[in-house]
């Protein structure tokens, strides 16, 4: 009997199994793609953190202990790959004689490397100039002093003759942060930035250079020994972190006081752990609606035949078919459509991988892509199970074989409308979304060095709450628009169904349950793309803006500290491509105790090679704020922390002290409060001033330009960039826009949003074309009788088409502006819940018109193409289809 | 003899094949017949036997495989566009969406009469049938026989000059269909219509003046 039902309905039903089908399979293949990428995503977190990590460990050797015993232990110590010991020693500062002109410095440091030390640490080093060994000195020290290789240096150290050394070659320490530290101090004990002046000596060089200082002041020398790991470390960020931690800390246990551990692996791991944690948030936040919909896709599917199932089941009922029998009849419908859709949504999935990503697996490991692909397909039965035979036995229990004969429909407004449950999600939404954002809290908590972390997922509920309430909202909104707005419906309509709208309009009416239930589907496939675009649009828009805050332009050309370059050099920076180059000096400045950049710019002109957003200034616009500095050249932005610190007022006086290159002495320089200042292209993170850069050079009787911000105009940043570094050579450092976007790793690039978001606009495509398409396509299936009784009553193909293509337009309508409403609403909401991910926050969000225009037209295309399917039905005669119904 | 122009439908040696090759089923064989403006005729026949085919082409509804229908008296024109023949169908034909008004007065909505006329002819139509106050009904409100009493006042509104009714009766009680036959001929005879009804039940066909037969397909004549 199952056989030949399921013979029946793949014979007969063929449409709407394929349309539950495909529900199920887009379900199945966005959980099983997005589970299988998150996974892929975590396995590489580790090894992406690490990676690029040149020293593991840099363990400090404490006073009083023996650096060779520390060292022999280290070697021992399990997962070590390599261990040297690299020393230290404070310089009084370098001279150097080139040409005739002497230069000096102020205070460096001198380490001695042992052999071997580039080969086991090869990204500590990088070789610019000249050899790779020997005596090596910085770039910026090279800068400082004019030397090349071949050049001689004189190293001032304490308790010794002046010890001339040749070099050999210039390098760049692309870590030289994590290579100076204070190992084992806290983060704001550790050094502002690293020392300007550094010399590389071997090993046997340096200790026979440093043997007299040794003597006098064995502290003045001390010993790190570097590490390199090889031990395995698990994928999940957060365990390796905890692993890795835990091996420092047993280490420096068995060293008995006599090492501290500087983690630089464990650090690494300290960030990604809580991208890894962002990963599965956003996989919450940003796929599970997908899945959602496909379910809701595949319930509002299967319940477009619900009259024809209850006619069905009524029939079979009283044929004598026993409730059981009934039940298993159901049961093998749903298993058919959960079955076919689960293997083509995992069928599915492996194309998504192997067209998107390479691999079908998303690259995940087998275990993982298994794992994922069983819970897909078993979330798949459970989508079937659930809308069809679930339905089926609701019917059983709660309907008469004479009630189920009859089409349902119910006068009565559903439980959910009754109580306000619309109103309710959408309060509690907002009052979470508020308490949320009024406690400043922090989605994803790792808290520096504590091995515990934690995510705040209650505040998921701002935005889940808001999509159901919202979705419900809308359906009260659609039932009561259809059912007592049918004189602006008929208005609507008569465009398209001519004589018939108001026929039209009143068969909307009476089926407006249905009709809002598709608008809503729709309304929220066009919101999950909305919201999920308009996310990733800003998550962009705010990369851009922080690789552009870090980069300061284009291409900005970094002057080596102590260069005396004024605007005019400049005018050596122009070449083909450079539209604009623009001088900005760099100081520093002591506000009482402290001490903080002073950027000086001219404000008239600044705005042209920068981009200067309004989100950056706080008390003004950009505009106003330069303005205000080009008007009163002893204005001052400052830093929000230092409004507080200093309880400034609008106005107030800020007395700086600032180094006059005339005296070569620190002067107070009076200026006067103009706003707050949160960001600065080139500026640091902390605290930092802004001024009139003619005021600067006034007052301090220098114009030294601390980097030129070069416009390309967008374009072409990498080819400049190259030719400045071959003009420069390493007088300055030149940094491009493209290499500082890769470069600067919010937390989110280890994610690959890009990746997420790609699955998942495309899912968002597909089904927004789903929802629109194959519900009115169902629906007006399940209405040919309807078509073919207005066609025998003399009705012509053009007025049915007209009838279609009527409901058709107000369900696209009505879906597409619930949609944008709601997708808007959800973009704000996730924007600000997840504003952990923005670096900076973004002021405002970033649309994607062109993939919005594109679902859009991607929903409209399949509605129309449904509702000329379903016209064209029509023309099938209709004593056939009268006949057959 | 009448002249031509009394005749409603003319149908010569008209057939109709479903299906081809080895699938073929012949409804109807080449049947010839006319009905007349103001004829009273029922069709008889077991189930199966093409009555409702025969109805079907007469109503325009089928083409014929073989030989032609015509209809002498023409369709609608400006002046009164809605169809010359109304039909009344076995199964439910209302519109479930509409309510008892609507549905009445769809056809001439549909040839293009405005709203408020057709509402009107509507109405006056579920009067003259003692039904006006189902107008605002949903068709899920109606039992079996109201639903045929709709659909034989939606012909009325239509004041077509020839109703076609296929087995009006076939699904409801021998009492309700007694009713629905009543109405039926009060209707005709309302606008004057001729009336040819296809039944297998010999009480309804000895209702009305003529009795044609059909057997496998082929139409006899009673004298």
């Amino acid at each position: 009997m199952i056989a030949t039902w399921v013979g029946g309905l793949l014979r007969w039903r063929t449409g709407r199994l394929a349309a539950c089908v495909i529900g199920v399979a887009l379900a199945v293949a966005l959980a099983a793609s997005l589970g299988s990428f998150l996974t892929a995503s975590k396995s590489t977190m580790t090894e992406r953190a690490t990676r690029s990590v040149a020293v593991d460990w840099q363990v400090q050797v404490q006073p009083g202990a023996d650096p060779g015993a520390v060292l022999a232990l280290v070697r021992t110590t399990a997962g070590v790959r390599g261990a040297l010991p690299v020393t230290f020693a404070r310089s009084t500062g370098f001279r150097a004689t080139v040409g005739g002109s002497t230069q000096s410095t102020g205070a460096g440091v001198v380490l001695g490397l042992p052999d071997g030390y580039q080969a086991t640490f090869p990204g500590a080093i990088r070789p610019l100039t000249g050899a790779g060994s020997g005596v090596l000195i910085a770039q910026q020290t090279a800068a400082n002093l004019h030397v090349a290789p071949g050049d001689e240096v004189t190293l001032a150290l304490p308790g010794a003759l002046p010890a001339p050394v040749r070099v050999a070659g210039v390098v760049d320490l692309p870590q030289a942060d994590s290579l100076f530290q204070q190992v084992g101090a806290p983060k704001q004990a550790q050094p502002s930035a690293p020392p300007d002046n550094v010399v590389l000596l071997p090993a046997a060089l340096f200790d026979t250079l440093t043997a007299p200082t040794r003597a006098t002041d064995p502290a003045a020398v001390t010993t790190q020994i570097h590490v390199a790991r090889n031990a395995h470390l698990p994928a999940d960020p957060a365990s390796a972190f905890t692993a890795v931690v835990g091996a420092a800390h047993n280490l420096e246990a068995r060293t008995s006081g006599g090492a501290v551990v500087g983690d630089n692996l464990g650090a690494a791991l300290d960030g990604a752990r809580s991208d890894a944690l962002y990963a599965q948030v956003l996989f919450l936040f940003l796929g599970l609606p997908g899945a959602i919909l496909a379910a809701l896709l595949t319930a509002s599917v299967a319940g477009a035949g619900a009259d024809r199932r209850r006619r069905e089941q009524a029939l079979l009922r009283t044929r004598g078919l026993r409730a059981r029998q009934v039940v298993a009849l159901a049961g093998a419908e749903a298993a058919v459509v959960g079955v076919a859709g689960g293997l083509l949504g995992l069928g599915v999935a492996a194309l998504v991988g192997q067209l998107a990503f390479g691999q079908a697996s998303f690259g995940a490991g087998v275990g993982s892509a298994t794992t994922w692909s069983l819970v897909a397909f078993g979330g798949g039965l459970l989508i079937a199970g659930s809308a069809v035979l679930v339905p089926a036995l609701r019917d059983l229990r709660t309907a008469t074989v004479a009630q189920a004969g009859r089409a349902a429909s119910s006068a009565h407004a559903p439980w959910w409308s009754r109580i306000g449950l619309d109103f309710i999600l959408l309060a509690i939404s907002l009052l979470v979304f508020r308490a949320s954002g009024a406690n400043r809290y922090s989605l994803v908590l790792a808290p520096e060095g504590v091995a515990a972390i934690s995510v705040s997922y209650w505040a998921l509920l701002g935005p889940v709450l808001l999509w159901l309430g919202g979705a419900l909202l809308l359906q009260r909104l659609a039932v009561l628009f259809l059912g007592h707005g049918r004189a602006v419906l008929t208005r609507l309509v008569r465009p398209l169904a001519g004589n018939l709208a108001s026929t039209a309009s009143a068969t909307m009416a009476r089926r407006r349950r249905p009709l809002a239930r598709s608008m809503v589907l729709l309304a929220l496939a066009v919101s999950f793309a909305a919201s999920t675009s308009t996310f990733n649009a800003t998550y962009r828009q705010q990369a851009e803006v922080d690789a552009r805050l870090t980069n300061g332009a284009d291409v900005t050309v970094t002057q080596p500290p102590g260069a005396r370059a004024g605007p005019d050099a400049g005018r050596a920076l122009t070449t083909a491509g450079v539209r604009r180059v623009e001088p900005l000096q760099h100081r520093f400045a002591y506000v009482g105790s402290d001490l903080q950049d002073l950027y000086g710019v001219r404000p008239a002109t600044i705005g042209a090679a920068t981009s200067l957003q309004d989100a950056y200034f706080s008390g003004g616009s950009s505009k106003a704020l330069m303005a205000t500095l080009a008007s009163r050249p002893d204005s001052l932005l400052v830093s929000n922390e230092t409004v507080q610190d200093f309880r400034l007022n609008l106005g107030d006086t800020v007395n700086l002290r600032l180094r006059d290159e005339r005296t070569r002495d620190l002067r107070t320089v009076p200026f006067h409060y103009a706003g707050i200042v949160k960001e600065f292209p080139t500026a640091p993170k902390d605290s930092f001033f802004v001024a009139n850069a003619d005021y600067i050079t006034k007052v301090t009787g220098s114009d030294a330009v601390g980097a030129f911000l070069i416009d390309t105009g967008g374009t072409r940043q990498h080819a400049v960039a190259d030719e400045l570094r071959r003009r420069l050579g390493t007088t300055a450092t030149v940094t491009d826009l493209t290499q500082t976007r890769s470069a600067v790793g919010s937390s989110l690039t280890s994610v690959d949003l890009a990746g997420l978001t790609r699955i998942e606009l495309g899912f968002a495509l597909a089904l927004a074309a789903g929802s629109a398409g194959i519900v009115l396509a169902l629906g007006l299936a399940e209405r040919r009788r309807t078509f073919a009784i207005t066609l025998v009553l003399g009705g012509t193909a053009r007025q049915v088409r007209g009838l279609v293509l009527g409901e058709a337009a107000v369900v696209t309508l009505g879906g597409l502006a619930g949609g944008a409403a709601l997708g808007w609403a959800l973009s704000e909401m996730l924007v600000k819940v997840l504003t952990g991910v923005f670096d900076p926050p973004p002021a405002g969000l970033a649309v994607p018109w062109a993939y919005l225009a594109a679902t859009t037209l991607t929903a409209v295309a399949a509605i129309t193409a449904a509702a000329i399917n379903g016209a064209r039905h029509a023309h099938r005669p209709p004593i056939e289809e009268l006949r057959d119904g | 003899m009448s002249s031509t122009c009394d005749v409603l439908v003319d149908c010569r040696d008209a057939a109709r094949t479903f299906g081809r090759g080895a699938n073929a089923v012949v409804a109807v064989h080449g049947s010839s017949c006319r009905v007349r403006a103001g004829k009273r005729i029922s069709i008889i026949g077991p189930s199966g036997s093409g009555k409702s085919t025969l109805l079907h082409l007469m109503a325009g509804l089928e083409r014929p495989t073989t030989g032609t229908v015509t209809w002498p008296a023409g369709e609608g024109d400006d002046a009164d566009p809605t169809p010359r023949i109304g039909v009344v169908f076995q199964g439910p034909s209302l519109i479930p969406a509409l309510d008892v008004g609507e549905n009445t007065g769809l056809p001439l909505v549909l040839a293009g009469l405005p709203e408020e006329v057709a509402r009107g002819r509507a109405l006056a139509a579920l009067e003259l049938l003692g039904i006006a106050d189902l107008a605002a009904r949903l068709p899920e409100e109606l039992s079996g026989g109201q639903s045929q009493r709709i659909a034989v006042a939606r012909v009325l509104a239509q004041r077509p000059r020839l109703v076609l009714a296929d087995e009006p009766t076939g699904q409801l009680d021998r009492a309700t269909g007694g009713q629905v036959i009543d109405v039926l001929l009060a209707a005709a005879a309302e606008i004057g219509a001729a009336l040819v009804v296809t039944t297998h039940d010999p009480t309804v066909a000895r209702r009305l003046d003529t009795r044609w037969r059909m057997h496998d397909g082929r139409l006899e004549m009673e004298a």
